[in-house]
């Protein structure tokens, strides 16, 4: 087989080399605990400082509104239920998002509507995904916190979050986006983003899985998730990942200092990879194209073509890409993304999202554009052979 | 790509199909895993030998192990249309349906296979105790895990494409080459004998989930005799299957035997063992293996699973059913199990039973 072709990295990406170097002497002989006195506790808490510091950096805030987390989960479910159990006794209830969310902050939200009584005010998107900006103005009165993705990660649509955020905070409502997939797609600066919250995850851009960071704006209000220790100003208790903080402040680093000119790489080729889909196979939809969209997802439906077949179809040639988001085995259900933009079950089922990153060459590409078109056929023709009984 | 050929292998995650695609391995072809997901139990089955995510997930150990992709197929929708939505209307229809019989011909044999189109296999395998053999079906080696009766609906074309590499084998031997594979994970499997949505073998809870609780088949009603006279009360005739003694009345002079359930009244007929006896059968939806044979010929035929095939006078042929006469008495001919007929290991063809006939007390042929 041809080297295998990975076009799934808005699902994850390798820890770059010089993150692994960088991480390395704290998984070994800088291993302390940055809580202690002595001088281990020292070497590692200054590594954690500056860590904290570097990735305020790439955000332009200020190295105490950086909190690490475990990952993009954590700092959702943190952003979501944070500032909901600090206000709530205020009065204010309810809690605004939009239905293309990751899981990980529709959950939460769901969750705290069944179990603690939140109100959930879903607001929803238009055909290429972009919020409903008037329902969400709406939406948007007495509630406690509001939080929309800044680009999705199914479709790679890119909300107009700087306006979104000034609508909420104008009503008083704590705003938070998710990050994940904007950061090094998007240039982001929090002195002029009115944002409370945002959060970023490590492994989608070249750090180790298991890390991620959320920003807090300095005053907003926010009960931690966990309790414990003192670490991190008692917001986010438990020894801190001293290793993995670095590796994600380098890896944070070099994503900013390299995102535009990877974004014109990576939109180039996204861009001859769908002109080329589109000339072979012209009945292939390509969800959210009339919305901006980040350079590096491409979310296809080919009408008559479900995704299990294509997907092993591609993984049989040795190219990995995936239905909707990578997390859910055996779930044909169709992608709750594509649902609440309206398109048609059917045509969600057969979405195949191929995500470009830093693996990914405009050779690669071509060998793919051209596979595809016989794969689809294939696969169009196994799905509407007419039953011989 | 090399010149292997593909095969789509459907591995449940249990002994026998594991073992299956490690054979195919070592024979040569290109092996490609897929698990599927037919149905979803919710939070209410902790536990489960087969079907459930633990189950994909040691399928995917072994195919890892094998070095062969695995992937995971949802099958959901139309399984619970071909599947089990006929296994709950044929208990309320009065029958005991076998959803094996159907998920092999619709689940396995055909949608399935559309997805190997899809992949460009040529074959599609499966863990089962049967063998293929130049478009013939036959009965497994081992007769005691014989499943070639389950088999019987898939389409003639598609023997051709199949392979059941552990039919060739005993459960025992099958066992052994898991273990020398390497296949730990399987290899001491218990053996699932539940219907796989039917985790805790009570089927009647999904029949009340997908008809309610005052579906007619699990309401209260009559036990009768062949004669109409009523000896005690049931709570669902879907509770019951021909030749079923648990559950009935005592105080008969000899063993008493459902015989006969009659939707339309609710009722649940009982009788001694010699009303349970058939002398013939009409089968329904019946599907060649072979070139048909005309009426008149002789072949054999199996009435349950386990069950010893008798020889039988193929009496009428027409379209999709078919009328047997028994050359002996069988008992328990059960209406929605099915009529599978052979010559020898062959397997000819089979049908769904609609009726037994020549039984002591005459029952009437539901129409279709």
């Amino acid at each position: 087989m041809p080297e295998p072709i990975y076009l799934d990295h808005a699902a994850t990406t390798p820890v770059r080399d010089e993150v692994r170097a960088a991480m390395e002497p704290f998984l070994g002989p800088r291993f302390g605990n940055p809580s202690s006195a002595h001088r281990w506790g020292r070497d590692a808490r200054t590594a954690l400082d500056e860590a904290r510091e570097r990735v305020a950096r790439c955000l332009n805030a200020r190295p105490d509104e950086v909190c690490f987390t475990s990952g993009g989960t954590e700092g959702d479910n943190l952003a979501v239920f944070g500032p909901w159990r600090a206000r709530r006794a205020g009065g204010r209830r309810a809690i605004v998002t939009s239905p293309i969310e990751h899981k990980a902050v529709l959950a939460a939200v769901h969750h705290a509507a069944e179990r603690d009584g939140a109100e959930e005010r879903v607001v929803p998107v238009d055909g290429d995904g972009l919020v409903d900006r008037e329902a969400y103005r709406a939406a948007l009165a007495g509630a406690a916190v509001a939080s929309v993705m800044w680009v999705n990660n199914e479709v790679g649509v890119v909300q107009p979050i700087a306006e979104l955020g000034a609508e909420a905070r104008a009503q008083d409502v704590v705003f938070h986006t998710d990050a994940v997939q904007a950061f090094g797609k998007i240039a982001i600066d929090v002195t002029t983003l009115p944002a409370d919250l945002l959060t970023i995850s490590g492994h989608k851009i070249g750090a180790p899985k298991g890390i991620g960071a959320i920003y807090i704006r300095r005053g907003t209000p926010l009960e931690p998730l966990f309790y414990g220790g003192a670490q991190d100003r008692g917001r986010r208790p438990g020894t801190e990942n001293v290793a993995f903080a670095v590796g994600l402040a380098l890896a944070a680093e070099l994503a900013v200092a390299e995102r535009e000119e990877e974004c014109a790489r990576l939109g180039a080729m996204r861009d001859a990879f769908e002109a080329r889909l589109l000339a072979e196979v012209p009945d292939a939809v390509i969800h959210g194209r009339g919305a901006p969209r980040a350079p590096h997802v491409c979310n296809v439906s080919v009408p008559g073509v479900d995704a299990e077949s294509l997907l092993m179809a591609l993984d049989l040639q040795g190219i990995a890409a995936s239905g909707g988001s990578a997390c859910q085995t055996g779930n044909a259900a169709p992608s709750h993304v594509l649902l609440a933009m309206g398109v048609a079950p059917e045509l969600a089922a057969g979405a195949v999202r191929l995500s470009f990153g830093c693996l990914s060459t405009p050779e690669q590409v071509d060998r793919v554009a051209s596979l595809l078109p016989a794969m689809v056929a294939r696969a169009r023709a196994a799905a509407s052979a007419v039953p011989v009984w | 790509m090399s010149g292997r050929e593909r095969v789509l292998v459907a591995m449940s995650g249990g002994v026998d199909s594991s073992v299956a695609a490690a054979l195919l391995v070592g024979q040569g072809y290109d092996v490609v895993g897929a698990t599927m997901k037919l149905f979803c139990y919710g939070e209410e089955v902790p536990d489960r030998p087969c079907c459930s995510l633990d189950s994909i997930d040691d399928a995917r150990r072994v195919c890892q192990r094998l070095g062969v992709p695995h992937y995971v197929l949802n099958l959901e929708d139309r399984f619970g249309v071909d599947v089990v939505d006929d296994f709950v209307a044929e208990y309320a229809r009065g029958r005991t349906p076998i959803p094996c019989v159907r998920c092999n011909t619709f689940t396995k044999f055909r949608d399935l296979l559309r997805k190997a189109d899809a992949i460009d296999a040529r074959w599609i395998a499966t863990g089962h105790y049967a063998r293929a053999e130049g478009g013939r079906l036959l009965r497994g080696r081992d007769r005691g895990k014989d499943q070639s009766y389950f088999l019987w609906g898939v389409d003639r074309a598609v023997v051709a494409r199949m392979l059941l590499p552990v039919g060739d084998s005993t459960k025992a031997e099958t066992r052994a080459a898991a273990r020398a594979l390497g296949l730990d994970v399987v290899a001491e499997k218990v053996e699932s004998q539940d219907i796989c949505f039917v985790p805790d073998g009570d089927h009647t809870k999904i029949i009340r989930q997908r008809l309610g609780d005052d579906a007619p088949a699990l309401a209260r009603g009559p036990i009768v005799l062949a004669d109409g006279r009523v000896v005690g009360e049931h709570d669902g005739h879907a509770r019951f299957t021909v030749g079923q003694r648990r559950g009935l009345p005592g105080g008969f002079a000899e063993p008493m035997y459902v015989v006969a359930i009659r939707p339309r009244e609710r009722a649940v007929v009982i009788g001694p063992r010699e009303q349970l006896l058939g002398r013939g059968l009409v089968a329904r939806g019946v599907n060649w293996l072979v070139d048909p044979p005309a009426a008149g010929a002789t072949l054999e035929v199996q009435v349950r699973h386990r069950a010893r095939a008798v020889a039988a006078e193929l009496v009428r042929a027409d379209g999709d059913e078919v009328e047997l006469a028994l050359q002996e008495p069988v008992a328990a001919i059960t209406p929605g199990q099915s009529a599978v007929l052979y010559a020898g290991e062959q397997v000819l063809g089979g049908g769904f039973i609609e009726a037994a006939t020549g039984q002591r007390l005459a029952l009437p042929v539901l129409a279709a």
